[in-house]
């Protein structure tokens, strides 16, 4: 069984008046039935022109309401650079130049396909996905 | 400006050879170089054994359209408990399209967030949980008198 450890550290100083802010979590992560870690993962990276709109990850795969986590990053540099994070043409937030993000996903109704889009500029991301299960197409004969 | 700093540690052994992923982020607003300065605060609510949806971010107290963050975390130690987080405008949340994903217990979310359609959450009833949720905005709407 493979071990995956996704931590979390959020740190503040003058955010809040008179008190400092510190949050840590730390998860390991499980496949779907929580009794083993997940066990197949997939990364990469890619150059995302503004325009461009389409899948990073594909639901038909993946198990409906499976346990999975999405890790993408903006590794741009410009501060005007975004992508949009999208389920199923639904746009849910803004990753700029720099920002990363870490969610769960579970590939809730075969029609929930992780989708980004380029709003501006041309975005370097690096992406990965930690998966409890994963069906690869048939051949074609 | 206030300076929130944000970082990730993900080590795994799934490969055969080591993944490492590390990254600090600092949260800015949108388009700009200025640091995220407000927040909704940081916020506990308990769920008991039964299931139970509720709008946790409502969108109307934030600005439409920014480089909002959204922090969530399951506390419970119960790895059988799980919480599903939509982007939805009713409570529902277990298999609408704008459905994130299940938390389960221990398990923590980082998201950004446009500010344009409430998040929801619902426990899936099988223990008491409690969730922990935090919005580093950028832009809150004053309520009106």
């Amino acid at each position: 069984m493979a071990t995956t450890t996704a931590s979390l550290s959020i740190s503040s100083s003058d955010l809040l008046p008179g008190s400092s802010l510190n949050i840590n979590a730390s998860s390991t992560l499980m496949k779907t039935g929580l009794t083993t870690g997940m066990e197949l993962m997939e990364m990469g990276n890619a150059e995302i022109a503004k325009d461009y709109e389409g899948q990073l990850f594909a639901d038909g795969p993946a198990t409906d309401d499976g346990a999975y986590f999405i890790y993408i990053c903006n590794n741009s540099t410009d501060d005007t650079y975004y992508i949009e994070y999208r389920l199923h043409e639904t746009a849910i937030g803004r990753l700029y130049a720099g920002d990363w993000m870490f969610v769960p996903y579970n590939a809730s109704d075969g029609d929930a396909e992780v989708e980004v889009k380029a709003l501006t500029g041309i975005n370097k991301i690096e992406y990965a996905m930690f998966k409890t299960a994963w069906t690869l197409p048939a051949a074609e004969s | 400006m206030a300076t929130i700093n944000a970082s990730i540690s993900v080590s795994s052994d799934i490969l055969s050879y080591p993944v490492r992923i590390n990254k600090t982020m600092t949260m800015k607003k949108a388009g700009s170089c200025h640091g995220l300065d407000e927040t909704t605060g940081l916020r506990t609510k308990k769920f008991g054994a039964v299931t139970t949806a509720a709008v946790i971010v409502e969108h109307d107290e934030l600005t439409d359209d920014k480089a909002h963050k959204v922090y969530i975390r399951n506390a419970s130690s119960d790895k059988a408990g799980f919480f599903y987080v939509a982007y939805n405008a009713s409570a529902a949340a277990a298999d609408t399209a704008e459905t994130i994903g299940k938390l389960y217990g221990g398990d923590w979310m980082l998201m950004p967030y446009d500010g344009n359609v409430n998040i929801t959450v619902a426990s899936n009833g099988a223990t008491e949980q409690t969730l922990e949720y935090m919005v580093f905005a950028d832009g809150i709407v004053a309520a009106a008198g």
